[in-house]
């Protein structure tokens, strides 16, 4: 599924959001059906078609926040599997 | 006066609601609970140019969508009658995600006003709305607002004013979902309107027929409604055949094209600076390494503040108490009803003065609560810790309150309140009474410099509070992969920015939760002083194995010292009282674990609170008035206890039920009596059992089975 986004090789340019590195620019793309979040998500607006800003992993793992709209959520890294995203502009580096 | 308004306040969490309406209603606040659910009721009044308005706090929520016990409150509140106005608090830094509920209050119409928040920050994000445009689109006036200055709601205020002047004369929101959707959610509504429900027939049926299609448990749970179901499932698949769509939120991705659509045309950007300074704050506090070691030094500086800050305040407390029963004993003549006099005095001023001590604590503790949850930093506090906790069946949100109960467990089991998760909610709360509070402290500081050497008491404080932390873990643990087993809510939290509280909801917030306290303690607290007192005392006895009362006599009138006969009569008396029969008749049951029936009876007493049962075993072993610092209690006790019997004392204090008051709020958490009994039965079997192993392995090993004297 994966592919190589540019020709330093820095990441991959599709991901879901538990797998992709902190800086990322992405937009969401997809989420997943079995996804029990879904609602939950549409709500803050993680909706496929928004930007989302990865801001940082949390000190002893689990948590990833993500600047979405203009705020900034924490969600667990479960939960992010079922985000698919796909990298803003390439390589960011 | 004229009519009374009903006005609500809806919003997102965090959009500074609970702000404008502590502005708007000062202390003129009601706090309590919807029925059946945990969920905060918050209602308030104020005049308005002679109106008369009553304002409700709503639940913060991102959406109608009923997928929080919030959202049910929230949709169950507004679908009701007699809402005369909605004011829609939104932040407007955030503008586009905060419509989104907005788009669905706007479908109530309901005469709305919305409040754009945070004026103030848009500004300097250098955000620009095309007012007119705006409240064209939603139907409703806006009000551009600064949610923390009493100056920045006096917008607010006029506008209100305005539109409660013309509310049969309000706009109507032009929201389009496009127009395959409309159809779709035409339809629904014209059977809706077939049916003609006189409960709902304030409401336009487009709002009902939007959430059927959105399949809204809420709206599901409407039984009047079930006859349509058929057309929304096939209206579903119509669209589903037309346009591809994914069923379970396509209406959400319809709502924000919707509104996407109509923020371009009415929001511009002059420059992007966005939260330039909360995300740099951001980068050190949520830091990979630095933020666990400051998290630590912040609680340390919450502890620090609850507790050291507070003890003098303490201290004027209780000697008010001690100046007010000395009055009350010169004022009230001996002679007359001499039994209410010693209950009053011994019973109900000692006993809920007692307990009004800790009120500077908990004032305190609140305070240093409201200013780490409105500065923003308990979000993050939760984002640092939620790793560690998980390991343990518990979440972040659980780590501030299982720190606090160190301090008292009952503010903390409301501090629970910040987790949405219903089921980490009720492990936390269930766990929290293994914290061990500060009114244990007294029986540790009483019995471990008795019996332990000098280089030991201190890791014998340590040991006792780790095994109680690691006990609350271990079981957290369990009782997720057993009682509380399967999949928890999706966690979703936001970390809004950092925000200077402001003093006037940081007093408020605190007075709220002293008032609380304070209830308990003419309560609870008051009715159990009562009830021990009268165990303590009653029946008296009049005949005694030896004549005290001569005896006492002979030896005052040689100049001895009388204080060794009337510590023995006082103990015979005990033993014929209430607390003496039932400790004597319960003492088999607690001799395995090493308890006589002194140290039953002080157990018992220390059910209305932890401290009595210190007090209890002073005037047992005849000292009079104990406190922790007497030593003539510490030698009795080393005189008729083991070290080992004095370190399952301390074990099962710790492990055993908290006191009345924890047990209630609990009952009150869970909403259930319930759960409350299973606690307590659990808290006291677990205490039970792993005292009597202790005990016991103790005795066969012989450690510490020594008299020391």
């Amino acid at each position: 599924m994966r592919q190589q986004c540019c020709s330093c090789g820095c990441a991959d340019s599709k991901g879901s959001l538990a797998d992709l590195p902190v800086g990322t620019k992405a937009t969401v793309v997809g989420i997943s059906p079995q996804s029990r979040g879904r609602k939950k998500f549409a709500d803050v607006g993680i909706v496929p078609g928004t930007e989302l800003l990865i801001e940082a992993h949390a000190p002893f793992g689990g948590l990833i926040r993500v600047k979405v709209m203009e705020a900034s959520m924490a969600l667990h890294k479960d939960d992010a599997a079922c985000i698919m995203l796909e990298k803003n502009g390439g390589c960011q580096r | 006066m004229s009519k009374k308004f009903r006005i609500v306040l809806a919003g997102n969490p965090n959009c500074g609601k609970t702000c404008i309406f502590n502005v708007l209603t000062g202390a003129r606040q009601h706090v309590g609970n919807y029925p059946g659910v945990t969920v905060e009721s918050k209602s308030g009044s104020f005049t308005l140019n002679d109106m008369e308005i009553e304002l409700i706090d709503l639940p913060g929520v991102y959406s109608l969508s009923s997928s929080s016990p919030e959202e049910a409150v929230v949709f169950e509140e507004l679908t009701k009658k007699g809402i005369d106005l909605i004011v829609n608090v939104v932040d407007s830094t955030i503008l586009q995600r905060s419509l989104y509920l907005t788009a669905q209050l706007a479908e109530l119409h309901i005469p709305m006003l919305l409040a754009f928040n945070m004026s103030d920050d848009a500004r300097k994000k250098g955000l620009k709305f095309d007012i007119p445009k705006l409240e064209k689109y939603f139907g409703a006036p806006i009000a551009q607002t600064v949610g923390n200055t009493s100056r920045g709601v006096q917008v607010l205020k006029e506008k209100m004013v305005d539109t409660l002047a013309k509310l049969d004369d309000h706009g109507m929101p032009m929201l389009s979902y496009g127009a395959d959707f409309d159809d779709a959610i035409n339809a629904v509504a014209e059977k809706i309107d077939a049916l003609n429900i006189e409960k709902y027939s304030h409401i336009p049926s487009r709002f009902f027929a939007i959430k059927l299609l959105e399949k809204d448990s809420s709206a599901m749970k409407i039984e009047a409604m079930k006859s349509v179901w058929e057309e929304v499932d096939a209206q579903i698949l119509h669209l589903k055949n037309k346009h591809a769509i994914i069923a379970d939120t396509f209406m959400a991705d319809r709502r924000y094209a919707m509104l996407s659509g109509a923020c371009h045309n009415a929001i511009s950007f002059s420059q992007e600076k966005r939260r330039e300074i909360s995300d740099k704050i951001d980068k050190i506090i949520t830091n990979k390494f630095l933020g666990f070691p400051l998290f630590l030094a912040i609680m340390y500086a919450t502890f620090w503040f609850t507790f050291i800050c507070a003890d003098p305040l303490m201290g004027y407390i209780e000697d008010f108490f001690g100046w007010f029963g000395g009055v009350v004993g010169n004022v009230w003549n001996p002679e007359t009803l001499p039994f209410i006099r010693s209950m009053v005095i011994d019973g109900i001023i000692a006993g809920v003065g007692g307990v009004i001590v800790f009120l500077p604590n908990i004032l305190f503790l609140f305070f240093a609560i409201a200013i780490l949850e409105e500065s923003g930093y308990m979000s993050r506090a939760a984002f640092v810790m939620d790793g560690v906790m998980r390991k343990f069946g518990l979440q972040g949100k659980s780590f501030v309150p299982l720190v606090l109960g160190f301090g008292c467990n009952v503010p903390a089991i409301m501090a629970t309140r910040t987790i949405e998760s219903e089921r980490d909610r009720k492990i936390t709360i269930m766990v929290l009474p293994f914290m061990s509070c500060g009114a244990r402290l007294p029986i540790y500081a009483l019995i471990i410099p008795a019996f332990f050497a000098k280089q030991y008491q201190a890791f014998t404080m340590w040991m006792i509070y780790i095994i109680g932390v690691l006990v609350a873990l271990i079981a957290a643990r369990i009782m997720k992969s057993t009682l509380f087993k399967g999949d928890g809510e999706v966690y979703l939290m936001e970390l809004p920015p950092y925000r200077m509280p402001s003093f006037k909801s940081l007093m408020l917030h605190m007075w709220d939760r002293g008032r609380m306290y304070l209830q308990k303690a003419g309560t609870i607290i008051l009715l159990t002083s009562i009830v021990l007192y009268i165990c303590n005392t009653y029946p008296e006895k009049k005949d005694f194995s030896v004549d005290y009362d001569s005896k006492i006599t002979e030896v005052q009138k040689a100049g001895g010292d009388t204080s060794a006969l009337e510590n023995a009569q006082l103990a015979e008396k005990l033993e014929h009282t209430i607390s003496g029969r039932v400790g004597k008749t319960l003492e088999p049951f607690f001799a395995p674990i090493g308890f006589d029936w002194k140290i039953t009876t002080a157990s018992i007493g220390a059910l209305a609170a932890k401290e009595v049962f210190v007090a209890q075993m002073g005037i047992l072993y005849s000292e009079g008035e104990a406190d922790e610092e007497s030593e003539g209690l510490r030698a009795q006790l080393v005189k008729h206890y083991t070290p080992l019997q004095a370190f399952c004392i301390m074990l099962f204090c710790l492990l055993s039920i908290p006191c009345l008051a924890t047990l209630a709020i609990i009952k009150r958490e869970l909403n259930s009596w319930k759960m409350a009994f299973v606690e307590a039965g659990a808290l006291f079997a677990l205490a039970y059992v792993a005292t009597l192993i202790v005990y016991q392995l103790g005795m066969v090993l012989h450690i510490g089975t020594k008299m020391l004297q």
